[in-house]
């Protein structure tokens, strides 16, 4: 027996070490220099690390016994670990969360403060964002951090070359891209392997000024429009006369591709998302890049604009050390924090109450827009995209089956609204 | 007699006790535990509402749920059969073929096993290079050799991205067939092949009447071993064609299924906790009675053989 007494002990110091490995794991939030205290903060944004930790650093100036520990995790795994963390007590602190129901779904595992009474400044926030991170009793969960928006980015000398103007319309629009075609430039750099950019970039952008943008959107989670309305269709089948200009073999390019053929000058345009600056400043610089927003469809018409609510920033209910908490929280609804954000994230634009100065040309151009536009959000990201199938995942698939040729634009809406049966 | 016995069975459980105790916390209750999720409902990655068996109702009856489950279970019995044939047919002729002695045959085995020591992250992260249709290296070589006209997005065609996938997790793990294959073959008494061919068998008659009976259990472990590998494949679709199985869910398999459904959010295909549950139960299900089916098939033919 004593062998079998033996390997029992050596287990179980094997499950001890294991368990202190772990253990290890949680204390990181704890251990610091001295007495500092640290907060973890999570995102999806692998990409910023850098530059939020020059962002939280000049907190830290300011408040030398708190550090920040931006741990960010990859986008397409962030929810799953973010809802097993939160289960599992070891949360990050301070939590970037989605809009609508994904953060919702969050707030309701019962591991978010709720922040009306703990941050009155919320009041002064833009209601629009504010809702996008509360409940609908409206107890806030988030402050709302950042808003994105979808347009055409295009090359300054590929223009030049045409002797092309920016377009303001969609006949402009198709005038360009014929030229370019005719020129034998690859006009776009859009391809359709991901099949979210379709989506949330192009019919949520470019589409919006033919549905009719934040009115129609309303009236679809009203149940007094349907995806199969004229309007929706109408903003389907312009999509469609984009197809012409992608690149060959489209289907098979994804989203890295397509940044990286327009990033290094090889495409004429790209739409895309705010969020994308850095990644083309980073790619091949910033200099022969230029924005406009969707095209109008006549004009004189009302720019209906995509400002998507993109980032909210929620607190962990559970951390350790709620007083810093409170205190960095404070500053995050700050203008010191916004201007500091938007410097380092060109792109992103706060919706913190105050006035900026923005230092990126290209984000002053996106939002030199947003004034004489009506600003709204992704079409079916609220309460269409609550359940299965989400809304997201049926236009996406509907446009992606589209431009593949198995559908008409027609027939990718009825797609769509038939998927929504749940909602209606 | 008696005490000889007695040694005997704690002889045996002092081998199995470590691992019978290893397996229950790690394997076992996780999997007992998720069938166990699998009845329940609710919002938070531990789901909380006793719902019986509602979810395997709604996974079955509702078109929403049931034909993506439909739909993965097709490609995965297509991408199974696929790979089953790269790597159990070509990877036993591959075996015949470095068993054989000729100058080079063992540089040949080490080779056929090298993509084995990769990740299949990094496998499919190769195979997207080689294949992307702007700056991958595949086109350029077809167009090279006059064949540019059969040149298709290969992996954003629903026609060819499963078969792709299939040839991606095929190439990384032939090698581990041409191993078990050779080591089988290796097993083999030359005598018996040498008195073959003095009786005037080719290659055909050495490898219907001879390799092929030795190696049929071998056989019976590779198809086992790549039936449960396929069927609980998720990395190389999250690593070639993203957590959707795209182009329009054609390499969606079990495996990527019950990801998407358990751990992504509402808005980007997930199902909650609850119901990804049930799919990882019906892929236990799937796996356990395919095993039980396969073995059943491989002792049948062994006897047959035997008799």
């Amino acid at each position: 027996m004593e062998l079998v007494k033996r390997s029992i002990l050596t287990m179980l110091v094997l499950l001890l070490a294991g368990s202190m490995a772990f253990a290890g794991g949680q204390q990181g939030s704890s251990e610091g220099d001295g007495e500092k205290v640290k907060l973890v903060f999570t995102s999806w944004r692998t990409e910023d690390i850098e530059r939020m930790n020059r962002i939280n650093s000049q907190f830290t100036k300011e408040n030398p016994n708190i550090v920040i520990d931006f741990q960010p995790v990859k986008d397409t795994e962030y929810d799953a670990q973010l809802k097993q963390s939160l289960a599992a007590g070891v949360g990050a602190d301070i939590i970037f969360l989605r809009s609508y129901d994904s953060g919702y779904q969050i707030y309701k595992t019962d591991s978010l403060m709720e922040l009306n009474s703990m941050l009155p400044e919320l009041k002064d926030f833009p209601s629009a964002a504010v809702a996008a991170w509360a409940t609908p009793d409206k107890v806030s969960y988030a402050i709302p951090a950042a808003g994105v928006v979808h347009g055409v980015y295009y090359r300054k000398s590929i223009f030049d070359k045409y002797g092309l103007k920016v377009p303001a319309t969609w006949d402009e629009f198709m005038t360009v891209c014929e030229t370019l075609k005719a020129g034998g430039e690859t006009v776009f750099a859009q391809g359709t392997k991901d099949n979210w950019m379709l989506y949330e970039v192009m019919y949520s952008g470019l589409g919006a000024n033919f549905y009719g943008g934040e009115e129609a959107r309303q009236a679809l989670m009203n149940k007094t429009a349907r995806f199969t309305d004229d309007n929706f269709v109408l903003a389907m089948e312009k999509m469609k006369e984009l197809q012409p200009y992608f690149p060959e073999r489209f289907e098979g390019i994804d989203y890295v591709t397509m940044q990286q053929i327009f990033g290094t000058g090889n495409a004429a345009m790209f739409m895309g998302g705010s969020w994308e600056i850095g990644i083309f400043e980073d790619l091949g610089g910033l200099d022969d890049v230029g924005y406009f927003a969707p095209p109008l469809a006549e004009k004189g018409d009302t720019l209906q604009y995509c400002f998507h609510v993109d980032a909210g920033i929620g607190f962990n209910k559970n951390t350790k050390y709620p007083e810093e908490l409170k205190t960095y929280m404070k500053w995050l609804a700050s203008s010191e924090y916004a201007q500091l954000y938007m410097n380092e994230l060109p792109g992103f634009f706060s919706y913190t109450p105050g006035s900026y100065t923005l230092s990126n040309d290209l984000a002053k151009q996106m939002q030199s827009y947003v004034a004489k536009s009506v600003p709204t959000v992704r079409t079916v990201w609220e309460k269409l995209s609550a359940q299965a199938p989400s809304g997201n995942e049926l236009v996406g698939e509907a446009i992606q089956m589209m431009y593949a040729n198995e559908l008409t634009p027609e027939e990718a809406c009825k797609f769509v609204d038939d998927g929504l049966s749940w909602y209606y | 007699m008696l005490q000889a016995q007695k040694k005997h069975a704690r002889f045996l459980f002092m081998f199995i006790f470590p691992a019978f105790i290893i397996y229950t916390v790690f394997m076992l209750l996780p999997i007992l535990n998720s069938m166990k999720y699998s009845l329940y409902s609710g919002d938070g990655l531990i789901p909380d509402t006793f719902v019986g068996l509602d979810n395997y109702v709604k996974l079955f009856t509702e078109e929403r749920y049931f034909s993506k489950f439909w739909n993965a279970l097709g490609n995965n019995i297509k991408f199974f059969l696929i790979v089953t044939f790269i790597q159990n047919i070509l990877g036993f002729f591959m075996a015949v073929f470095v068993t054989r002695s000729f100058k080079g045959n063992k540089f040949m085995r080490k080779l056929s096993f090298l993509p084995t020591t990769l990740s299949v992250l990094v496998v499919g992260f190769i195979f997207k290079l080689i294949l992307n249709p702007y700056y991958g290296v595949f086109d350029k070589v077809l167009e090279a050799v006059g064949l540019g006209k059969f040149i298709i997005p290969w992996l954003g065609d629903p026609r060819s991205a499963l078969i792709i996938v299939s040839i991606a997790v095929s190439w990384q793990f032939f090698g581990e067939s041409v191993l078990f294959y050779s080591s089988g073959i290796d097993g083999i008494d030359d005598s018996i092949l040498e008195a073959a061919r003095i009786d005037g068998a080719n290659i055909w008659h050495e490898i219907i009447h001879i390799i092929l009976p030795s190696v049929l259990p071998i056989v019976g472990i590779v198809t086992i071993l790549i039936f449960i590998g396929d069927f609980t494949q998720f990395d190389i679709v999250y690593a070639m064609t993203g957590y959707r199985g795209d182009p329009g869910y054609s390499t969606d398999l079990m495996g990527s299924l019950f990801y998407r459904t358990a751990f992504a959010t509402t808005e980007r295909g997930g199902w909650g906790t609850g119901m990804g549950a049930a799919v990882a139960t019906m892929m236990f299900i799937i796996v356990t009675l395919g095993v039980g089916i396969l073995l059943a098939f491989f002792n049948k033919k062994k006897e047959d053989m035997t008799k």
